[in-house]
């Protein structure tokens, strides 16, 4: 690989497949342009509306700097210092590396310009307060590139940070306390979602009953070995991203989870 | 012809209180179920080669297992009576009775998907079973969100 001052706009796109990006930031009606913003995320604190990302001027990241997009993911700001809802993963993307920060933002930069207004969110009047977010950042967030294991295989090291940092798969997968903080000493153990629906324990309680080529190929088909379909919220995170990443950081990705400590389910 | 009227009336009192016999319900959930497992079963080698993951791609085997998925999506759905809320050894949600317009759309849906999936593999169509199946496939994984526990 070249070694450039710039980001790489190719490695950008393999890194924001296996960050998800789209889904957030593309809507769901079938005509709807890849990253020019319009999803719809309900959560208990009001509507969000995935902006859009392509770099318009106007109506996208168009006039920011390298400088403001990696202030962004790392600490979760915008370019005039207001705060992000973490409804935006940077408690996750935090930890992406400097190197592929430079990459993503070179695709982002790479993207044809779409001039699509991004929707307000729709929330309820007390969390409009983003001053809020000071509190809520310095109670739940941390910031700083991931730090591999220097006791873990390189392997659970790459599946470690394809877990962590770029997938954001703890978002979904660990359980929050009522003020939406992560509970990092249940990390990846399953969450409640709304009507007693739920999001799966990757720990090893749940994980043991697959065996490496049944999670290999769920995470590149969105089946199981038997043909049972996966739920269309994962279903689309594996077409969008498990499914994009190379055999070798699927590899990395089962092994970091088979060396996680098994935790019990959250209960009923 | 009174005779053969109240003959045909007898006839149809028998067979369509035979019809609606209440099943029991966690007979009824063993059958959805059954019915579930088999769609799987059909759609998985469907899914497999029409992605490439499984090679070579058989067009009689999709053909077939197309045709058999059309008829199967069509039997589960009584077996979702109210009845069988509240019965162990199933992944149902409660959100299946309280939201039953959109379940109920789901299943149409499914249905409709795996008609057009059936036509073309019959029609040995490789190129439309591969842009077709993705459709199946996500319907019902748009059910199993918030329909079926995880």
């Amino acid at each position: 690989m070249q070694c450039l001052a710039q980001g790489d706009a190719k490695r950008g796109e393999y890194l924001a497949n296996a960050a998800g990006c789209l889904g957030c930031h593309t809507g769901t009606q079938k005509d709807a342009v890849p990253y020019a913003g319009g999803r719809a995320l309900k959560t208990p604190f009001g509507t969000f509306y995935g902006p859009n990302i392509t770099p318009h001027r106007e109506a996208g990241p168009g006039r920011w700097s390298e400088a403001d997009f990696i202030r962004a993911m790392r600490e979760g700001r915008r370019p005039d210092g207001a705060n992000y809802y973490p409804v935006f993963p940077y408690p996750s993307f935090t930890r992406i590396a400097d190197a592929d920060l430079r990459d993503l933002w070179a695709y982002l930069r790479s993207l044809p310009q779409v001039n699509r207004a991004s929707e307000p969110h729709e929330l309820g009047f007390f969390f409009r307060w983003r001053l809020l977010l000071w509190p809520w950042k310095w109670l739940f967030f941390t910031s700083g590139a991931f730090q591999p294991d220097p006791k873990a295989t390189a392997a659970v090291n790459r599946g470690a940070y394809l877990v962590q940092a770029l997938g954001h798969c703890g978002e979904c997968h660990t359980p929050r306390n009522f003020l939406g903080g992560a509970k990092q000493g249940r990390f990846l153990a399953g969450a409640r979602l709304a009507d007693r629906d739920r999001s799966p324990n990757l720990t090893p309680t749940r994980l043991k009953k697959w065996d490496d080529k049944d999670l290999a190929y769920f995470l590149s088909s969105g089946l199981t070995p038997e043909g049972d379909v996966a739920a269309e919220t994962m279903g689309e995170v594996i077409r969008n991203s498990t499914g994009k990443l190379t055999p070798q950081d699927l590899t990395a990705l089962i092994a970091y989870l088979r060396s996680l400590s098994p935790l019990p389910d959250e209960p009923k | 012809m009174k005779k053969i009227m109240l003959a045909a009336g007898l006839m149809l009192a028998v067979t369509g209180g035979a019809a609606m016999a209440q099943v029991k319900p966690d007979v009824l959930v063993k059958q959805r179920q059954a019915v579930m497992t088999l769609q799987s079963k059909y759609f998985g080698p469907i899914a497999g080669m029409a992605s490439g993951k499984v090679s070579p791609y058989n067009a009689d085997v999709v053909a077939r297992n197309a045709t058999y998925l059309e008829n199967l999506t069509q039997m589960a759905w009584d077996g979702f009576h109210e009845n069988t809320q509240g019965q162990q050894n199933t992944k149902a949600l409660p959100l299946i009775w309280s939201q039953k317009a959109k379940f109920d759309d789901l299943a149409q849906r499914l249905q409709a998907e795996t008609a057009k999936l059936g036509a073309l593999a019959r029609a040995r169509d490789e190129a439309g079973v591969k842009a077709q199946w993705g459709a199946v496939g996500k319907v019902c994984g748009a059910c199993h969100d918030g329909f079926r526990a995880k």
